[in-house]
């Protein structure tokens, strides 16, 4: 699953807080009770963490659907 | 979910029914895939299904004499199937197939007589490993011997007889039978057949009432070893070769220590529940082969083709969910079903059960009236009380209900300057949030023509609830409105959405209520109504498909107003849903389009649909439509407003506030506190909106980011384009918003996206409240 949602960061963006260029960090993400470890773009100093749309409404929304059905 | 439940139902779903030839072929003989089977030219499977059915088929197929045909469901239109021409074919071209006789056991039985049926219990026995011995006088096969050697040449005898030995079936000649021979098998023997369609046997000692079997199990009144063939009144062949067939059976299960009579009642002939309609069928003659005894396989094929392939389609063609994968109702109940009580891994029905609109349409087109909306009701209860309701599939209109019931949106008044009323006006969430203005005038007209006071009861009656399986929910919702209504003085209630109707009579019977239409009619016409030119096709919500009093009422009244009217090919008990039943178009989007799409194909002009929501579907859909109320009450031109775009879930929440403020301020004359905004300058372009709806994200969530952002600051900032980018979890949903900050402080929304999954270290999002027991747990009132 850690690879289902690993993708290089959306170009340009920083962290509005630290002002980091964001970097790949490794997250933990839930829903529907369960949990598991990815990689995505975040901020290095706060752990700030950007999903964009692509993957919410892609691979997320998919994995999604199928912890609600199991 | 009780198992009674899908029993009940599968019992209405008689599409499994056996097709006529096949329930009046004492043998069970499928006509119906032979007939499919040999069209297709595939001869050696028809010839594997015939066997199942029909023992020694090579010899038995070539004498059956059809009893079917006269039951046949073409004998309607021109003759019934000649499936004995089929066997003949069968039997004659497919290969056929070797029997493979079950394990040894130590039974033997004494077949006495080697006609048809004594042959046919032999083979039947063998087959079940049991160690029959024929006794035969001379020559085995009694009557076959008499029939044309053309039909039945001497070879297909000698191969059956052959076969029987080759499943180690005895033969023993004897010269005499009588009754000391019968008690001494009787005693020695686990089992006698007495097979009295052999000519040569003499069974004239024994009282012609003993030689009168039991029509299923061929059970004698002899000994319960003893088992009879034919009687003096069964002559035809194939009565000979089911009498050995089903004695071979009862002896099987007397050998195993099972009741021979329990559990026949699929072997006995009669009428079938299939129910087939045979509209727009034309005769077809009957295939004469030119040589009747051998029929090639071209001319079995014509006459295959004429079957009919009896199936009960009645109420699958109008219904997507129905027609749409390769099953019926009955199928998908019990898939349904098993989706339920599954107890591990992917539930792959859910999405299918969320399909079903419940709009009853199969009901009405069912003969037996089996209703598959009602099954996937209590599906969908069944499946929120286990929690395996897909947490998503209902949210946003059950936080819509919530909503609309909440301080921002619901009231209740009575009419202003009265004490009492005779009627509340519930003109429902959906109208009030859609056409706020045209309820009101509605209202009006309502306060100033009936006698007794009218009321004004804004809410949402708790569909959305009923529909996604919330039955705690639903008793709250209901519980709640029964003790508002009985402090208004118990009025009748009016109510415009046939949807609130059917919940009103179904969870709230002690309130009486009046469809709209029918008071509407008795009424003089609106000052203001008026008629498009061109004709309007009429729509009945699928709610109402049985509220025959407000179809007609509702139609009546446009021909006061002189509204012309169309009927569409689906219409009144039989009317089409546009897709929002059962919510389908909220938890199964694609599938609420195909609802409202095979509405728009029967018709091409502009619809009048008495449903507000059915209204701003269709039009999305781009087709004009217009609610009765925007021609008797209209804001602006009805031609106009006919194609305008509809209001989406924010401006109908919009709507909602803004019908509570304005009824309030000028229909009840209180003041209304303004709500406090930040004030925030923000410009959202029609097509983001448009995204936003699509994902059910409201003007509300974008501001409540939005102003979060305010306060905080930015989640992300972009350092090529100066775009800004703001988080917020205010519940199971994070939302995002992309947007400009303009120099005039005012913001330009670029896009806006939302998912449910959580990452809790990541800091704004916060852990929210967990979800209630009913599965969703944002409520309304916020902003
Ligand atoms: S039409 Fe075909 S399926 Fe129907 S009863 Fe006749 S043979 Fe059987
Ligand atoms: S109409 Fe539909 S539900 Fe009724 S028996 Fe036929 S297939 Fe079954
Ligand atoms: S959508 Fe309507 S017609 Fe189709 S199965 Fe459900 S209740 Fe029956």
């Amino acid at each position: 699953m850690a690879h289902a949602f690993s993708k290089a960061g959306p170009e340009g963006w920083s962290c509005g807080k630290c002002g980091r260029k964001l970097e790949p960090v490794s997250v933990n993400v839930e829903y529907m009770g369960s949990s598991f470890f990815v990689e995505l773009p975040g901020c290095p100093d706060c752990g700030s963490i950007l999903i964009d749309s692509e993957l919410a409404e892609g691979k997320m929304l998919e994995v999604e659907k199928l912890l609600e059905d199991k | 979910m009780e198992q009674s439940v899908l029993e009940q139902f599968e019992n209405l779903c008689t599409q499994e029914a056996l097709p006529a030839c096949q329930s009046h072929c004492p043998l069970q003989v499928d006509g119906r895939a032979l007939a499919s089977l040999t069209a297709e030219g595939k001869i050696d499977e028809a010839r594997k299904n015939l066997e199942r059915n029909m023992p020694l088929a090579a010899i038995s197929g070539r004498v059956c004499e059809g009893p079917c045909r006269e039951h046949c469901l073409r004998t309607a239109l021109d003759s019934g199937v000649n499936i004995p021409l089929l066997e003949l074919c069968i039997v004659q071209e497919g290969r056929p197939v070797k029997p493979f006789p079950l394990p040894g056991t130590n039974k033997t039985i004494a077949v006495v007589g080697s006609g048809l049926s004594g042959l046919v219990a032999a083979y039947g026995l063998a087959m079940k490993g049991h160690k029959p011995v024929i006794l035969t006088m001379g020559r085995p096969g009694g009557k076959l011997w008499d029939l044309s050697r053309r039909l039945m040449p001497a070879e297909v005898i000698e191969d059956g007889l052959q076969t029987l030995k080759n499943i180690k079936v005895e033969f023993l000649d004897v010269k005499t039978f009588d009754r000391a021979d019968l008690d001494e098998l009787t005693r020695e023997r686990g089992g006698v057949f007495l097979a009295p369609d052999d000519p040569l046997f003499d069974f004239s000692w024994l009282p012609p009432e003993s030689l009168v079997a039991d029509r299923v199990t061929r059970s004698s009144n002899l000994n319960e070893k003893i088992f009879l063939g034919p009687d003096r009144h069964e002559k035809t062949f194939l009565e000979a070769v089911s009498a050995g067939k089903k004695a071979a059976l009862s002896l099987d299960r007397l050998f195993q220590g099972v009741n021979p009579a329990t559990a026949r009642e699929k072997e006995m002939t009669g009428p079938t529940r299939l129910r087939v309609d045979l509209g727009g069928r034309e005769p077809i003659k009957e295939m004469e082969p030119k040589e009747p005894t051998a029929p090639d396989k071209d001319e079995a094929k014509a006459e295959a083709a004429r079957c009919l392939r009896c199936a009960c389609l009645a109420c699958l063609p109008p219904c997507p969910l129905l027609r749409g994968r390769k099953g019926y109702p009955k199928k998908y109940a019990r898939e349904f079903y098993n989706n339920i009580i599954t107890a591990f891994g992917i539930r792959h029905s859910n999405r299918h059960i969320n399909s079903c609109t419940e709009c009853g349409l199969c009901a009405q087109l069912c003969p037996n009236g089996a209703n598959l909306g009602q099954f996937v009701a209590k599906a969908k209860i069944e499946m929120v009380k286990t929690s395996h309701m897909p947490v998503s599939a209902h949210e946003f209109a059950l936080e819509d209900q919530v909503f609309s019931n909440s301080d921002e949106a619901a009231f209740i008044r009575l009419q202003p300057g009265s004490t009492t009323s005779a009627a509340l006006f519930f003109p429902g969430c959906q109208l009030s949030g859609a056409s706020p203005e045209g309820v009101l005038d509605l209202y009006r007209h309502l306060m100033a023509h009936l006698p007794g006071g009218v009321g004004l009861w804004a809410g949402c009656c708790g569909a959305p609830g009923r529909w996604s399986g919330r039955r705690r929910l639903t008793d709250k919702t209901v519980a709640t409105m029964a003790e508002v209504w009985k402090k208004s003085g118990s009025p009748t209630v009016i109510l415009a959405c046939p949807s609130c109707a059917r919940f009103f009579e179904a969870e709230l019977p002690d309130i009486p209520i009046l469809g709209l239409w029918p008071v509407l009619e008795k009424l003089a016409l609106p000052e203001r109504a008026v008629p498009l030119a061109e004709p309007l096709v009429v729509h009945d919500p699928c709610a109402a498909r049985l509220d025959m009093e407000s179809q007609t009422s509702l139609r009546r009244l446009m021909e006061k107003l002189g509204q012309a009217l169309l009927e569409p090919p689906m219409s009144g008990r039989k009317t089409l849903c546009c897709g929002y039943g059962g919510l389908v178009s909220e938890a199964v989007p694609e599938m609420g389009r195909q609802f409202v799409q095979e509405r728009l194909s029967g018709c091409q002009e502009p619809i009048l649909a008495w449903c507000s929501v059915c209204r701003d579907r269709f039009r999305a859909e781009g087709r004009g439509a217009l609610h009765p109320i925007d021609l008797l009450f209209p804001q602006a031109p009805p031609q106009a407003v006919m194609t305008e775009e509809p209001p989406g879930i924010s401006a109908k929440r919009e709507g909602r506030r803004f019908f509570k403020i304005k009824a309030l301020t000028d229909i009840f004359g209180e003041a209304v506190e303004e709500t406090k905004t930040m004030g925030l300058n923000v410009d959202v372009p029609g097509s983001v909106l448009r995204d936003m709806e699509s994902r059910r994200i409201l003007m509300t969530d974008v501001m409540a980011v939005l102003e979060n952002a305010a306060k905080n600051g930015p989640s992300f900032i972009n350092q090529e384009t100066g775009r800004r980018l703001a988080n917020l979890r205010p519940r199971q949903v994070t939302y995002w918003v992309e947007y400009d900050e303009r120099q005039d402080g005012s913001i330009l929304v670029h896009r806006a996206w939302c998912h449910r999954m959580e990452t809790p270290g990541a800091p704004g999002e916060r852990k929210e409240s967990p979800a209630s027991e009913e599965g969703f747990a944002r409520t309304g009132g916020r902003v």
